[in-house]
């Protein structure tokens, strides 16, 4: 089977998710901070009548050591009912990739750099990680500020 | 709502009945006959109970008819045979009551509620499959028909033997009369004759009938009305930049105010569109008043006021649970049964009033009988017995707050658990379901009087009017039905904070109010900037009132009065305490979970100028921020238990007591250091500006041993000169409330001046005219 993936670069790699769940890809976008949000979580950008929280790819796949470029591209995913703008580095193509030509890691790991990472696959001139958009949010919505976590020690308390 | 109709398979071969082939060709019309089946049949029970009270109007009842004929003509077009015997019977039976053959009685309407609740299974079966169902409807059928033969000369025949068997098998029309035959009158026979033509006339008039409401009425996808309300606001937005194009064109500036009109209305228009009445969910309880009622032996006359108070269409379907459930509950437990009414004087029959209105930006619904009330004591006994509070205070507070325990879950007085209210489920989550959609509930009774439940909603969720403030570089928006004032710090003598590091708190006329700063709660800011020069917004949620301290309000650049929303909360506060406050419409959007589970947003918008902004939860505000527990009376208590109850600081002490003081006797709450106190001819004084203040460590009033106290930061309660102007030591700052009970002198001891109920806990008042004589303080 094969399915057609977006590919963009985050610090030095290159990275990709499934292109059903991209709805947008945006230039830039006015973001509001959200005080308390997870590291990752920069703000809320607005599209067309619809909030979207925005995640900074380099802070969620912990690959910020370096300065960000200037002029970061939204890759706007669509999951379930909720949207999300991933903001990678620079959106690469778009590539088309058969399911039996993806390295599967033998087994998951824990790390934030490589916890959504389903896949790889050897591209003609560079790897490329699958990333689970599911997996991406769902280890931030994991990450609890100390804030709240005293508002949930004290709510047991009430 | 609509289901697919599951219509392909078997319907398409030859051997279906005549009417599936047709099913597929008109499978729109079938949606249509099913959603318009499923209103009658809502009108067919409202006009049952109305019939049942008034049984010779024979407008009712022709309106009953038209809508049997109706359903009936329908099931006959598409094939649905059994829903076509069924409503015959039906209808014969109506056309005898209207021909004043038979007189209503409760074997008749029983006979056509049960045939209202069968036509509606068959509905629901052809929704659901596309078939009618498996179930034999032909008992019923002659049921109908036997009492449709019932003669009016007859008190109350026995079952009819023979009578039904031959109306059993032909459906078609002649079949009522050889019923008539156990009639010992002769005369009815010509008359089925008769009701022929009556039945023709309706025919020809009942699609008219039916279709005047859809005449004027189209049906519209939720998801299409929500993408144009989405579509506006994009338009609104995308008008605001034009009207800040600043241009010397004539032209121009006419073509944009224009657009700027059309766009108002447009949006006005789009709201509306998801407004309905709460007519929807009022509909269905006439029915169950009279279910519930038969079912428990209660009398009980349900008067309905306000049904066309328009909501939100989500919340209409979010208050349909709570409210029947508070409908069952007043017929059940409220109403008594109608010997016990009498005995007391009252009329058989209960009242069950439910009332809907528009109040501040709200929808207030009432649910009120007149019914026996809630037991108090034994409220206040099962509170006791369940823990919730100990027996001391529970015997101090006031009933009105006893009656708040019916909120807690599992919580139930009822005696016996009946099959319909009284398993100890019920309150709790009417208040659960209703809070969650940013409601109150309030509850009040009168023991021999009836009991009320004040159920308050928002208009709705998705369009609120909403105060803009600034904290540190970022903008947040309020709830306008949350803000009650705004305070600037800025004016001349004006209010200040004062108090505690850590209970900060406000006063306004003679109330100390709890303060939370926004920047600091955000971590926007390490300390505040506010302090001296922001705005406090005074909040309530729930029972709880707090200030937020903000940086100031938006001002929008327009003035205050010409805004859509609450300009006359901007103008009504003196120009001094509060700049122009931008309070504004905005449009909800949600934020998705990962950032709706912070529990501090509720959601987010997007103001004029195209920025987004997060909408504050100010209930998680208030968690957040870890207030001390503080609940104010609600306003729909009786006003004059609000003035007369007084205010109360309420102190731990160094050795752990729990002590209040009347609030108008403190000036202010101060913080010192041990080395600041200087001990002179045995007293001991804090200097504050130029005077000195003599200090008393509020143990020792108590007669209690002193336990030394945290020297880095002592906490003073200074009192104003009525009681010597001291200062009095205490370890902890813990609240301010009003008393929630008298003052009893006989639990008084040294020191104290009796005991009260403060925040649910009884609470030792200090006695401040005994010990200022002695104001020698040891420390």
């Amino acid at each position: 089977m094969i399915t057609r993936y977006c590919c963009f670069l985050v610090g030095d790699d290159c990275f990709a998710v499934g292109s059903d769940g991209v709805a947008e890809v945006l230039r830039d976008g006015r973001i509001t901070h959200v005080p308390h949000a997870p590291e990752a979580v920069l703000g809320l950008i607005h599209l067309r009548g619809r909030i979207v929280p925005v995640i900074d790819m380099r802070r969620r796949l912990g690959l910020n050591a370096t300065e960000p470029p200037a002029g970061r591209t939204h890759l706007v995913l669509r999951l379930h009912d909720d949207w999300y703008s991933l903001l990678v580095d620079e959106m690469l193509d778009v590539i088309e990739v058969a399911e039996d030509a993806i390295e599967h890691p033998s087994k998951p790991s824990a790390d934030s750099t490589h916890d959504a990472v389903t896949g790889v696959y050897a591209g003609a001139d560079r790897l490329v990680h699958f990333l689970d958009p599911q997996r991406i949010v769902h280890s931030l919505a994991r990450q609890r500020e100390p804030f709240l976590q005293k508002q949930g020690a004290s709510h047991g308390g009430l | 709502m609509r289901l697919p109709l599951p219509l392909r398979g078997p319907a398409r071969r030859g051997t279906s009945p005549p009417g599936w082939s047709a099913m597929n060709d008109n499978r729109e019309f079938i949606e249509e006959f099913l959603v318009e089946s499923s209103e009658n049949l809502d009108q067919l029970d409202r006009d049952l109970i109305a019939l049942e009270e008034r049984p010779d109007d024979p407008q009712r009842l022709a309106s009953i008819f038209r809508t049997v004929h109706t359903i009936k003509g329908n099931s006959g077009f598409f094939g649905f045979s059994k829903l076509g015997a069924l409503t015959h019977s039906g209808e014969h039976l109506l056309g005898r009551l209207r021909d004043g053959k038979i007189r209503i009685n409760d074997r008749v309407t029983g006979t056509l509620y049960s045939m209202v609740d069968a036509v509606r299974s068959i509905i629901q079966a052809i929704e659901e499959t596309g078939v009618e169902g498996e179930q034999d409807f032909r008992e019923l059928s002659q049921t109908l028909a036997a009492v449709a033969s019932e003669d009016i000369s007859l008190p109350e025949p026995p079952a009819p033997v023979a009578a039904p068997v031959p109306v059993a098998a032909p459906v078609p029309v002649a079949a009522p009369v050889p019923v008539a035959a156990p009639a010992p009158v002769a005369a009815p026979a010509p008359q089925p004759v008769a009701t022929a033509p009556a039945t023709a006339t309706p025919v020809q008039e009942s699609p008219k009938l039916s279709g005047t409401v859809s005449d004027s009425s189209i049906r519209v996808d939720v998801g299409l009305l929500a993408s144009i309300l989405d579509l506006v606001g994009e338009l609104v937005l995308a008008r605001n930049e034009l009207r800040s194009i600043e241009s010397m064109d004539p032209v121009l500036e006419g073509v944009v105010h224009r657009i700027n009109t059309v766009t108002n209305s447009l949006q006005e228009a789009a709201v509306k569109t998801r407004m309905q009445p709460i007519e929807h969910v009022f509909n269905k309880f006439p029915r169950t008043v009279r279910d519930v009622a038969v079912a428990c032996g209660r009398e009980v006359q349900l008067v309905i006021d306000g049904a066309d108070t328009e909501l939100d269409r989500t919340l209409v379907e979010s208050i349909r649970d709570p409210l029947t459930h508070l409908v069952r509950n007043a017929v059940d437990h409220g109403i008594e049964p109608p010997a016990v009414r009498e005995a007391a004087g009252k009329p058989r029959a209960g009242r069950l009033l439910l009332r809907a209105f528009h109040e501040s930006g709200q929808v207030t619904i009432e649910v009120q009988d007149d019914g026996a009330g809630i037991p108090v004591e034994a409220v206040r006994a099962k509170a006791v017995a369940r823990g919730l509070i100990d027996a001391t205070a529970a015997a101090l507070l006031p009933d009105e707050r006893v009656l708040q325990f019916i909120f807690e879950p599992g919580f139930s007085t009822a005696a016996q658990v009946t099959s319909v209210s009284g398993r100890g489920v019920g309150m709790d989550v009417v208040k659960t379901n209703i809070e969650a959609i940013g409601g109150t509930v309030d509850l009040k009774s009168r023991p021999g009087i009836g009991t009320t439940v004040r159920v308050r909603v928002p208009l709705t969720l998705a369009i609120i009017p909403a105060l803009v403030v600034r904290s540190a570089a970022e903008r947040f928006a309020l709830p306008q039905a949350a803000v009650s004032e705004l305070v600037s710090l800025r004016a001349e003598g004006g209010p200040r904070i004062e108090g505690l590091a850590g209970a900060d708190v406000i006063r306004l006329r003679g109330r100390l109010v709890p303060v939370v700063f926004l920047d600091v709660l955000l971590g926007l800011r390490p300390t505040t900037a506010a302090r001296e020069n922001g705005t406090v917004v005074l909040v309530r949620v729930d029972d709880h009132e707090f200030g937020l301290v903000v940086d100031g309000t938006q001002t929008s650049g327009i003035p205050a009065d010409a805004l859509a929303f609450g300009g006359s909360l901007a103008t009504s506060l003196p120009a001094t305490r509060t700049e122009a406050a931008s309070l504004s419409t905005i449009v909800v959007k949600p934020i998705g979970s990962l950032l709706g589970q912070l529990g501090i947003y509720s959601g987010a918008t997007v103001l004029g100028d195209g920025g987004v902004v997060l909408i504050l939860d100010l209930r998680g505000i208030l968690r957040a921020a870890e207030l001390p527990a503080q609940p104010r009376r609600s306003e729909a208590e009786t006003p004059s238990t609000r003035s007369s109850a007084e205010s109360y600081l309420v102190c731990r002490t160094n050795a752990g007591r729990r002590i209040a003081v009347p609030i108008d006797t403190v000036v202010r709450l101060e913080q010192f250091a041990g080395h600041e106190l200087q001990n002179v001819g045995g007293k001991c004084l804090v200097r504050r500006g130029d005077l000195f203040t003599p200090v008393v460590d509020a143990d020792s009033l108590l007669g209690v041993h002193s336990v030394q106290a945290d020297a880095d930061a002592l906490k003073l309660v200074v009192l104003d000169d009525r009681c010597g102007g001291i200062g009095l030591a205490v370890r902890q700052i813990v609240d301010v409330a009003e008393a929630d009970s008298m003052l009893q002198p006989s639990l008084a001891s040294p020191g104290v001046a009796g005991t009260l109920a403060v925040g649910g806990i009884a609470t030792e008042v200090l006695d401040l005219g005994a010990f200022l004589p002695s104001t020698g303080a040891r420390l």
